[in-house]
């Protein structure tokens, strides 16, 4: 990799017009393992392993080069192309050779359009640079491989699935492990020499069914470690898989809710997602600099943006939250940067973005958040987000607080939420600078005591300067949810840690529903 | 017939007669828990309906059982290995009636509504998941299929059809249950295999690019219908591929590949035949990328060896199966490739010398296994020899259950999956015979006296064509944009293409595609030779039937001669060509002496 890297850029920087400033390549590989199981019988059950190639070439300067950001456009080099597993230098190096060649004839044409766009357009606001100077780093760890008994887990999959057999409401369902080890090789022009990785061991329980009138349900929960062996016990997944099944059933009874805008709590795993999807999201870094985005927060450093309590910190070396460990942890970002804490609110007040290599004005350097799936461009993206509270309160004291302010509103119910799946926020300026996320366990709580009761259907949706503003309190005790992002730059692992939020107002709309009717014949029996 | 893209690991399927098996094909019957699930749920799916709306009345059941093994490596190293155990269900419900149903419309076959997120079918044999999956894949397939006719009705409110025909053929239902046995492939000695022929191209600096694949597939096809067909057939294949690029000194990209495939894995070619096959294409790569560039020629073209049997294969295969244009809403476009051949039943499409007949129930031909045989069709028809053209007159096409003006019935050609609910015909084992033939050297000298008479400084030969092609997606794309342009099918180029001077001389061209040639192109060959070229290939719905351009194959082969066909126009490629790379290949022989 060193050497085709070094023969690659010395020949292009002596040859090519325009010359190329800096090269690197990233070699991603994966040894995978996965099995899954419905009702007791195998579904899948495969490993594979592969190597996969990211090449970064930037022809220009660092003032203006290819990957210059001109809005409306998404500018794809890199092809992540399959590379051979095994250490083979002739089939590496041959293709290194490709990949930069391909890569070169796309930035050298770009560069030029871009030179072009630049003259016939009117100054762009942000006018820093395309690409920071980091210092090198070279670095080569061991990276720890674990075993994934194939067999076992086959065995304990099949197990722990055939206990949805016990709920012929459900329609689908499912219990899957799997088992990724990654190791990362990083090699630039600049000198940086790296080798790192972890892995990633999961287990997903998940259940869908459909309600009488055409609403589709799910349920789920997931379990996540770096090593296989850290798994849990079979007795806390089928806990899991009695609840996921549990919480369908209820679903399936539940009433379906009315649009309702009011105080609500969300729990400290419905609070880690709400504060991924629609803060973490706008303050990734390159989002500042694109004409085409919302910039809901580029004028406000120094300024206020949460309540005084609050503090968001993104820090990808914390392998932990309690005993849990973090999705979203990683020593090197897919530049070659070393991951580190960054406190992005401190106090309610803005103080940084999460960045990658791409200056914005006022950060001219990376944090270490530029990540990427392989085969696509990296850009600015979350890792482990931490929300701090020092307003916190114990959870009986933020439910009593949920009640008072509930009267205090004089409405006839609140809400909590105890488990939102995911969501989707517009940054972009043609839509609105709105969000949306996707509860899937909503209770209607009472302000006289009355049990709560869950409720099904909705989506909660609002603006996120107004819905900050409305957070008055928080728990005492942080969640963890772990999970994997989606945006630019592909599916990256994450995670989001925070305590329970007390709010004074949110609002929910009815979801958009299926009209078709559940299965016509009843679920087939007999005949075995 | 099976999906290309899974690919396996697997197994010898082996002749119940060697092993003496035969009490137990009777037991396995009754057990195989598969069948049982399709045929009770099958039998309960009939009961369906919606209040008003029609019930079903022609459900059929599809499964394909197996185990894929995949490799693939690139210069001695191995890129990917897989092994995939797997069953992929389809499942097909038709309401309405024969004569009219919700097939053959725009609509038909795309999912509305309904989808159960339904986790892959299980690979174990758990009788109760397996009828539970195909309850809800059912339960789906019926609302497509009453959304599909209901939009079918809308739309005819404003078209008319001149000569309805049947949606539907009937079938007699086909009852056929054989032994299916997996014996283990050894993956670990094919994996060494496939990197060891990889690195073979180490030794051909000229070659840019290039790769090693295999695949080897052991599949039970199931299917069964509401008619009462019941059907479990092996279906085995294994196929590797050797594929290279090359760029000429002004920029021409070239490739070309080479493919060694048979239904037995025991009867794979061995190692050193793999590897002269795989050394002839990196040498020939370098030719070609030494070739001078082809001119534009129009005369009398040889199609020597296996070229003149890719050339019925392609040209006059794909012609033989017909495509219904769909109902749809007025103003659509349709862009369903119509058969050059079609209406011209009963017309000579070739010399009066020539005979064809298709025929799957061949499995060997002069002690080589032939590759398009198989048992019974997509549509649990077993197919028969069919003679589709006699003294050059076309007899019949390649027909499926879907009706088609003049023939009422299918012929068990139903070997791919089609468009708007029905499924596509193709060749199985294709013999194109001739008579009044001559010895291939005599073929050439008759082109040179033809090139003399007509005072033409060179003719050229046709080896080899790229069928199936090799090409990228985006030149295949532009082959098509051209094809458009000029109103036809694309034909693939040649790839092996010489000129041949009145001395004898023949010289390699590079470049080269055919303009205009086509199924009539056919009725002007001049003299056939008394070789017998066969010809195997994995055909599938892609234009070109392009290597890996759709995931469904079908196992096909063609037995041709040579052929001399008359005013058949060659004409370079006139694209623009991709500057050389700045920085010269790696030196790959120094590092593959000391890895």
């Amino acid at each position: 990799m060193s050497e085709e890297l070094s023969r690659n850029f010395s020949t292009l920087k002596a040859k090519a017009d325009p010359a190329p400033y800096f090269l690197s390549y990233e070699v991603t590989e994966e040894d995978f393992h996965g099995v899954a199981a419905t009702l007791g019988a195998i579904t899948r059950n495969g490993h594979g392993k592969s190597r996969r190639l990211d090449v970064c070439l930037r022809v220009g300067s660092p003032k203006l080069d290819n990957y210059h950001r001109v809005r409306g456009e998404r500018t794809q080099f890199t092809s992540g192309a399959a590379l051979t597993f095994e250490d083979r230098p002739a089939s590496i190096k041959q293709r290194l050779w490709l990949e930069t060649d391909r890569a070169y004839r796309l930035a050298a044409e770009r560069l030029i359009k871009i030179r072009t766009n630049s003259e016939v357009k009117v100054a762009e606001q942000d006018a820093s640079s395309d690409f920071s100077s980091e210092a090198p780093v070279v670095r080569l760890e061991t990276v720890p491989k674990a075993r994934f008994a194939a067999d076992e887990w086959a065995e304990r999959v099949r197990k722990l699935s055939g206990r949805f057999s016990d709920y012929p409401g459900i329609l689908t369902s499912s219990v899957s492990v799997s088992y990724q080890d990654e190791t990362k090789y990083f090699a630039s022009s600049e000198g940086s020499r790296l080798r790192h990785g972890r892995g990633f061991a999961r287990v997903v329980v998940s259940a869908q069914a459909k309600a009488m009138d055409g609403t589709d349900l799910a349920t789920g929960e997931t379990f996540e470690a770096t090593d296989p062996g850290n798994l849990p016990r079979d007795e806390i997944i089928v806990a899991a898989v009695e609840r996921v099944a549990q919480d369908l059933k209820a679903l399936l009874a539940a009433p379906e809710a009315s649009p309702f805008a009011g105080p609500a709590i969300f729990s400290g795993r419905a609070a880690g997602v709400f504060f991924h999807e629609i803060f973490g999201h706008r303050v990734e870094g390159h989002r500042q600099k694109d004409e085409e985005e919302g910039q809901t927060f580029t004028k406000s450093v120094g300024g206020k943006v949460l309540p005084d309590f609050l503090s968001v910190v993104f820090d990808p070396t914390r392998k932990k939250a309690g005993d849990i460990e973090l999705n979203g942890s990683y020593a090197y970002d897919d530049e070659g940067v070393a991951a580190r804490p960054v406190t992005v609110v401190e106090n309610g007040v803005l103080k940084a973005f999460l960045m990658s290599r791409s200056p914005i004005q006022g950060f001219d350097h990376s944090n270490g958040h530029g990540r990427r799936q392989p085969g696509l461009e990296v850009v600015s993206r979350q890792s482990n987000l931490f929300v701090e509270s020092s307003q916190a309160v114990p959870e009986a004291r933020l439910r009593e607080m949920l009640v008072s302010e509930i009267k205090r509103q004089n409405k006839p119910y609140g809400l909590y939420f105890r488990d939102i799946t995911g969501g989707f926020t517009t940054t972009g300026r043609q839509g609105l600078q709105a969000f949306k996320v996707i509860p899937i366990m909503v209770y209607k709580v009472s302000p006289d005591g009355q049990p709560d009761e869950l409720i099904r259907g909705v989506d909660i949706v609002g603006t996120p300067l107004a819905s900050f503003a409305k957070i008055l309190a928080t728990s005492d005790r942080p969640q963890v949810f772990n999970g994997y992002c989606g945006a630019e730059s592909g599916n990256v692992p994450v995670s989001a840690v925070s305590p329970a939020l007390l709010v004074s107002e949110i609002e929910i709309e009815k979801k958009n529903k299926s009209q078709d009717r559940p299965p016509l014949l009843p679920f087939p029996t007999g005949g075995r | 017939m099976k999906r290309a893209a899974r690919t396996s690991a697997c197994a010898t399927f082996l002749l119940l007669s060697l092993l003496g098996l035969a009490g137990s094909t009777l037991a396995q019957t009754t057990n195989d828990p598969l069948l049982r699930a399709m045929r009770d749920e099958l039998s309960r799916s009939r009961g369906l309906k919606v209040l008003s709306l029609e019930a079903p009345y022609f459900i059929e059941y599809t499964v394909e059982d197996g185990e894929s093994f995949e490799v693939s490596a690139s210069l001695g190293g191995l890129i990917s290995v897989r092994h995939d155990r797997f069953r992929i269900p389809e499942i097909k419900v038709r309401v309405g009636d024969y004569k009219f149903d919700n097939t053959d419309y725009v609509g038909s076959g795309s999912h509305f509504g309904t989808h159960y997120d339904i986790e892959r079918f299980p690979v174990e044999n758990s009788y109760e998941v397996m009828r539970r999956f195909l309850w809800l894949a059912t339960d789906s397939a019926y609302k497509s299929a009453v959304e599909a006719i209901s939009r079918k009705r809308a739309a005819l409110k404003n078209v008319a059809i001149n000569n309805p025909l049947d949606d539907f053929a009937k079938a007699e239902p086909l009852k056929k249950i054989l032994e299916v046995r997996h014996a283990p492939l050894d993956e670990d000695a094919w994996s060494g295999r496939v990197r060891a022929l990889s690195a073979i191209f180490d030794a051909y600096p000229a070659v840019k690019a290039s790769g090693v694949e295999l695949r080897a597939l052991q599949t039970a096809n199931y299917y069964l219908n509401s008619e009462g067909a019941e059907v479990r057939v092996p279906d085995n294949m294994i196929y590797l591929l050797a594929r290279a690029e090359a760029q000429a000194p002004d920029g021409m990209m070239l490739h070309d590949a080479v493919v060694f495939q048979t239904l037995d894995f025991d009867r794979m070619p061995a190692e050193p035949e793999l590897r002269r096959g795989i050394a002839a294409l990196a040498g020939s790569m370098a030719d070609r990328a030494g070739a001078p560039k082809g001119e534009d020629y129009s005369g009398p073209v040889l199609f020597e060896g296996i070229a003149g049997a890719q050339l019925f294969a392609e040209v006059l295969g794909a012609n033989l199966a017909l495509a219904r244009r769909p109902v749809m809403e007025p103003g659509r476009n349709n862009s369903v490739p119509m058969s050059e051949l079609e209406g011209r039943q009963g017309a000579r499409i070739l010399p009066e010398w020539f005979d064809v007949v298709d025929d799957p129930t061949q499995k060997e031909w002069r002690g080589r296994p032939l590759f398009g045989s198989y048992e019974v069709d997509r549509e649990g028809v077993a197919p028969g020899p069919l003679s589709l053209v006699e003294k050059g007159v076309l007899k019949t096409f390649l027909l499926t259950r879907q009706p088609e003006q003049g023939f009422a019935g299918s012929n068990g050609r139903a070997r791919l999956p089609g468009s708007f609910g029905a499924n596509g015909a193709g060749i199985s084992n294709l013999f194109v015979r001739a008579t009044g033939t001559l010895p291939v050297a005599d073929l050439k000298k008759q082109l040179i006296e033809m090139c003399r008479q007509r005072n033409k400084p060179y003719g050229m030969i046709v080896r080899r064509m790229d069928f199936p092609s090799s090409a990228s997606v985006q030149e295949i794309r532009r082959l098509l944009s051209n094809s458009e342009q000029a109103g036809g099918r694309p034909v693939s180029a040649p790839v092996l293409v010489y000129k041949v001077y009145p001395d004898g001389r023949e010289e390699l061209v590079r470049g080269l595609r055919f303009r205009g040639l086509n199924a009539r192109s056919l009725k002007d060959i001049l003299a056939a030779g008394d070789d017998n070229n066969v010809f195997e290939f994995l055909n599938n719905q892609a234009p070109l039937a392009l290597i890996g351009g759709a995931n469904y194959v079908a196992e096909s082969c063609a037995i041709a001669p040579s052929v001399l066909i008359d005013d058949v126009d060659l004409h370079p490629v006139d694209e623009e060509l991709p500057k050389l790379p700045i920085v010269p290949a790696p030196d790959l022989r120094a590092e593959a002496s000391h890895p």
